[in-house]
């Protein structure tokens, strides 16, 4: 009471006008950057070039610039909703992407090996006349060779020597070089006399020695060109790769990594059929993320998704395929809204345990989960595989039973609308309904809940299963939209991943589509990484268990600021905006301190 | 001759909240050194640094003149400083002996000796006059007890000063008069004595000087004897404070809550309310005295249909509401102040606007054709933040971005505005300042003035006597006693009946209820 008023500065119409702008800027950027990226890419004439040459057909065109639109929506629904910890989760996705360029280099640090093993020759070019000598390992005109610290074998060689007969005065040319093309090892060689001594080295070629000698395929080959023997006797060539430099091994991890990241980061816009596996993935991620942000808002860690979603996939799947001879536009209603009954059912079900058992939620769902994955593999093995079939899978659903695509030859489906309306419908259902007052009010602090009068017991059994009715779409995404049959493993794990999701948009759902969006790029990204540049998933994995490290970490983040502000202590803390002041607060009235 | 001084003590906690801002104590030896300020003015922060619990980030520490670092509880015991905390610290089902020998006794072996500790304890409860029963379980005996064997706990560890953090908190007035004189008595056999309240009264009467912090600050120190509680006062909130509230006679009208034989058996099968029957009618506050742990908090639990009651009825304004559920008696026209406000009584990151709610969301004109009006909630939130004088710029932010004197105004601002007809108040000021005491008792009488039916229910005996009507006395789940508060009142008398030492039959009782 004797602290401080605390007073906002109202903020200028200016600085209140800088998120909507930003965002609007972002916005057409975004739209405009994706399209433009997976069509030709390069250049805009290529851009117009493929437009032209009708490779995309004008609907199609419409289409992708459409959900691109979306996309560019999402972002700026993700700078204006989130503000500046926008800016946070940006960071914090960057600065899991830079650890993992970091774990890439340093698992490509031995992309430099390829210089220092391979197979290769050694020849001596000469006119002179041809020695024969018993002794020697070759003779003048033939090529010697083995392979460099070739890998699986017990000793693999590291250097070799091989000797020839030699005349006094004849002109030569020791060659060493690698033996064909997949060989990339860098070569030295050297040329000893009968008397011991060195007589010549080289650890490369010119150009035109390269040009000059046919055997020579680089200059990284050597040659020591142009020898007039000294006497006599059996010239021995010394060979072996060239010791790596530092420098070599940083220079080559980068240039490869450099390259992997590129995959990762562009690869998922480069063409249409790796933009359409973006987008589908983000689909269902936005669904699932939905679901896990409504028990999250409810402050209950269930981790059901995963059973409702199988649930999902099968009653739908199971519509979809018996719907005979019925058009689509009824099959394809009747199979969302069973999709949609299954999982909030599914939901229910740890809902009621959790109101009236008290059975903990996170056990509960998990075990759940279970069940609904060996339902689904018991009922797709022995009820929907078709007797035919060489692996386990229902038979593909007939078309009246997939949802309509909305871009050629892709799996982007109306799925696109119903993640539209299932957005809107839980943003409304949080911020509108007496419902979602009650998960939020019971989910802040469900002691307050219970004081105010609110049936938590209700609320929470709620929260779980209508978080379910959106993970039942999902799985009905996964089926109709993009398998279009029913398999095994339709979900690995997507539950977690719709964890992540939800947690980076602060379960805020109008974000949601922002960071499905997002984390569904980096999957993708990791799958054209590990196609086009061999490295391997789980990089990946490790860049999105650092994102969920740093998420987890913010509390470091706060700490690092407010450590921060004691070092300026003459400078007063001025309270900002609503989600990030309490601390501020906190510090400009220690009186208070009790209540914090 | 000093003893102790803190010096420039700064102490900031990692979330930034600065607790101690160049804080300077000095303690005499022998001296009984009170510290008075209001909640969260950083006293206990200062208490938790002498005993080694936090470290200052800046200032120093001097013990008869010399410097020391003090890292730990153990490093100040050693240093002879002992602590005696709100919440004991002691082994409830040891004995009173085996808590005292706690922690000093592996030094001789594995196991403990009870008889040199039965004969220990025995020789200290002697010497420094505070009377324990060394064989008792320490679940069993009273709380006035269980403070005694702290005190003897820290004493035994070769304690010289004794901190005790708001020891009179938990006590009832003999209890208090027994614990004053203890401390006499320490401190004539030489103890020093640092006393952390915000009871200015027993400063008054204890202490030989006190030190006033706010804010994180030190206001001052003065003798005792040079003071006044209205000087004290004003240094505590930094200005005037009228510690009289003005209740104007008023004959109640029509009873409003009646309450027949309610009884309350809690999940071990063990009564914690039992029997209790009372009326509370409109243009009254009934107050229920006791010491805490009594069956206060449960009954005002069962009265606001937190907890179903196990048998008996509830009536508001004679409709039965026995069972109903917190939905059902708030419509009823029930509003709850809470005992733990700050924790139950609003959601923190929930915004203003909406924490004014929780009660009637659910209703018109919050809630239209299925969906909340947000503009309406917001206008609602806007409204109240005025007309309590919230200060916040506007009802989006959460809660959590309020002071806590502003969350109570939330809650005030919400359950005043449910227009009730009963009050249910738990410990109206309990954690608020002496400067806003004053307002919340004005503002109680003036509802009742008004026709309000308020039941207030405080650990405070000053509060409740200075309130209400009518007293009932609650001790062991049952109702001890009622009296009209007439001015012939005494809080001893009333402390006979908190302790259980009398109780009124039930023909005493029956014209009052």
């Amino acid at each position: 009471m004797t602290s401080t008023p605390r007073r906002t500065p109202p903020s200028a119409p200016a600085a209140r006008l800088i998120a909507p702008l930003l965002a609007a800027v972002f916005a057409i950027g975004v739209t405009f950057f994706i399209t433009y990226r997976i069509f030709g890419g390069e250049t805009l004439d290529a851009v117009m070039q493929a437009i032209n040459d009708r490779q995309t057909e004008a609907n199609d065109f419409a289409a992708i610039l459409f959900i691109n639109a979306l996309v560019g929506i999402s972002v700026a629904l993700f700078i204006v909703q989130l503000r500046r910890i926008a800016l946070r989760v940006t960071i914090t996705v960057v600065v899991a992407l830079i650890f993992g360029f970091i774990m890439t280099t340093v698992f490509n640090l031995d992309s430099a090996n390829r210089y220092i093993r391979g197979e290769f020759r050694v020849s001596v070019v000469t006119e002179a006349e041809v020695i024969e000598d018993e002794a020697a390992d070759m003779e003048y005109g033939q090529a010697r060779g083995d392979d460099f610290n070739r890998q699986g074998v017990l000793n693999p060689i590291s250097e070799a020597a091989y000797t020839f007969a030699g005349r006094q005065g004849d002109l030569i040319n020791v060659l060493a070089y690698a033996a064909n093309r997949r060989s990339e090892v860098d070569l030295q060689v050297e040329l000893i006399a009968p008397d011991g001594t060195s007589i010549g080295a080289s650890n490369f070629a010119t150009d035109e020695q390269v040009e000059q000698f046919d055997d020579l395929q680089s200059v990284n080959d050597a040659i020591i060109q142009g020898i007039t023997l000294p006497a006599d006797g059996l010239y021995t060539i010394h060979v072996r790769p060239q010791d790596l430099q530092t420098g070599t091994i940083l220079s080559e991890a980068l240039t490869n990594t450099r390259g992997a990241y590129e995959a990762f980061l562009l690869g998922a816009i480069s063409r249409v059929n790796r933009w359409a596996v973006w987008i589908q993935d983000a689909l269902t991620l936005i669904l699932v993320g939905l679901a896990i942000s409504i028990v999250f808002r409810a402050r209950q860690f269930s981790l059901g998704a995963e059973g409702q979603l199988y649930f999902g996939a099968l009653v739908s799947g199971v519509i979809a395929l018996s719907g005979g001879a019925l058009p689509g536009w009824i099959i394809i209603p009747v199979a969302l809204v069973a999709a949609m009954t299954a999982g909030f059912l599914w939901g229910l079900l740890p809902g009621i345990l959790k109101a009236y058992l008290n059975a903990n939620e996170l056990v509960s769902t998990l075990m759940l989960n279970t069940i609904a994955v060996r339902f689904y593999e018991l009922v797709l093995t022995f009820q929907l595989q078709p007797p035919e079939a060489g692996y386990t899978a229902s038979s593909d659903y007939p078309l009246s039973g997939q949802l309509p695509v909305l871009v050629a030859n892709t799996q982007v489906t109306i799925a696109v609308f119903i993640v539209i309306i299932a957005v809107i419908a839980v943003w409304l259902l949080i911020t509108r309904t007496p419902l979602g007052y009650e998960i939020r009010t019971a989910g802040s602090n469900l002691k307050f809940a219970n004081y105010g009068g609110i049936n938590t017991k209700r609320t929470i059994m709620l929260s779980l299963a209508v978080s379910g009715i959106v993970a039942g779409l999902a799985g009905a995404h996964l089926g109709m939209g993009i398998h279009r049959m029913l398999i095994l493993n339709i979900s690995l794990g997507l539950a977690f991943e719709g964890v992540v999701v939800a947690l980076l948009a602060r379960n805020n759902p109008l974000v949601i589509p922002f960071t499905g969006l997002l984390y569904a790029y980096l999957r993708s990204g990791a799958q054209f990484m590990e196609r086009d540049a061999n490295i391997s998933f789980e990089i990946v994995r490790i860049i999105q268990a650092v994102i969920i490290l740093l998420i987890t970490a913010e509390a470091l983040l706060a700490f690092v600021q407010s450590r921060r502000k004691l070092t300026t202590p003459a400078e007063p803390s001025t309270p900002t905006t609503t989600m990030e002041s309490p601390r501020l607060i906190i510090e400009s009235s220690a009186g208070e301190k009790k209540n914090v | 001759m000093t003893l102790l001084q803190a010096k420039d003590i700064v102490k900031v906690y990692p979330n930034g909240v600065i607790a101690n801002n160049g804080v300077n104590l000095t303690v005499i030896k022998g001296e009984i050194h009170a510290i008075v300020g209001e909640n969260g003015a950083g006293k206990s922060t200062l208490m938790k640094i002498l005993y080694g619990l936090e470290q200052p980030t800046s200032g120093s520490i001097l013990l008869d003149d010399k410097p020391v670092t003090i890292h730990n509880p153990q490093a100040a015991i050693d240093l002879g400083i002992g602590m005696v905390h709100q919440n004991f610290m002691l082994v409830d089902s040891f004995t009173v002996a085996e808590n005292i020998a706690l922690g000093r006794e592996s030094v001789r072996g594995v196991a403990l000796d009870r008889k040199k500790a039965v004969a220990d304890t025995e020789q200290l409860a002697r010497d420094y006059g505070l009377s324990v029963d060394p064989t008792a379980k320490v679940g069993d005996v009273p709380v006035g007890m269980r403070q005694r064997v702290e005190i003897l706990k820290a004493l035994y560890r070769g304690a010289q000063i004794l901190i005790l953090d708001e020891p009179t908190a938990v006590l009832t007035p003999k209890e208090t008069t027994d614990l004053f004189a203890a401390i006499r008595s320490l401190v004539n056999q030489g103890k020093t004595v640092i006393f952390i309240t915000h009871k200015l009264r027993e400063v008054m009467e204890i202490s030989d000087r006190v030190t006033v912090m706010r804010d994180a600050r030190h206001v001052g120190t003065v003798n005792t004897f040079q003071t006044s509680i209205a000087e004290l006062a004003r240094m505590m909130v930094g200005r005037e404070v009228f510690m009289q509230v003005d209740r104007p006679p008023v004959t109640p009208g029509q009873p409003v809550l009646q309450v027949h034989n309610l009884t309350f058996t809690n999940e071990a099968g063990r009564p914690i309310v039992r029997n209790v029957s009372f009326t509370v009618r409109e243009k009254e506050i009934v107050g229920i005295a006791g010491v805490e742990g009594n069956g206060q908090t449960e009954l005002i639990e069962v009265l606001t249909g937190l907890r179903p009651p196990t048998s008996g009825s509830i009536q508001v304004e004679g409709k039965e509401v026995t069972g109903h559920g917190a939905r059902g008696m708030r419509e009823a026209q029930v509003a709850h102040i809470p005992e733990d406000r700050l924790t139950n009584g609003v959601a923190r990151d929930v915004s203003i606007a909406d924490n004014l709610i929780v009660d009637r969301y659910y209703r018109e004109p919050f809630k239209r054709s299925g969906l909340l009006d947000l503009n309406q909630i917001r206008r609602n939130g806007e409204q109240l933040i005025e007309q309590f004088g919230i200060l916040v710029e506007n009802g989006d932010q959460p809660v959590a971005s309020l002071s806590g004197g502003n969350m109570q105004k939330v809650i005030v601002a919400r359950e005043f505005s449910s227009s009730p007809h009963l009050l249910i108040a738990a410990q109206p000021t309990r954690g608020v300042d002496i400067g806003a005491i004053e307002f919340i008792h004005q503002q109680l009488v003036n509802k009742r003035s008004d026709g309000l039916a308020i039941l207030l229910v405080s650990a405070d005996l000053q509060e409740v006597m200075k309130l209400s009507d009518r007293i009932l006395v609650m001790y062991n789940g049952e109702i001890a006693a009622i009296f009209p508060n007439t001015p012939d009142l005494t809080e001893e008398k009333l402390g006979l009946y908190m302790l259980g030492a009398q109780r009124q039959s039930a023909e005493e009782m029956e014209g009052l209820r």
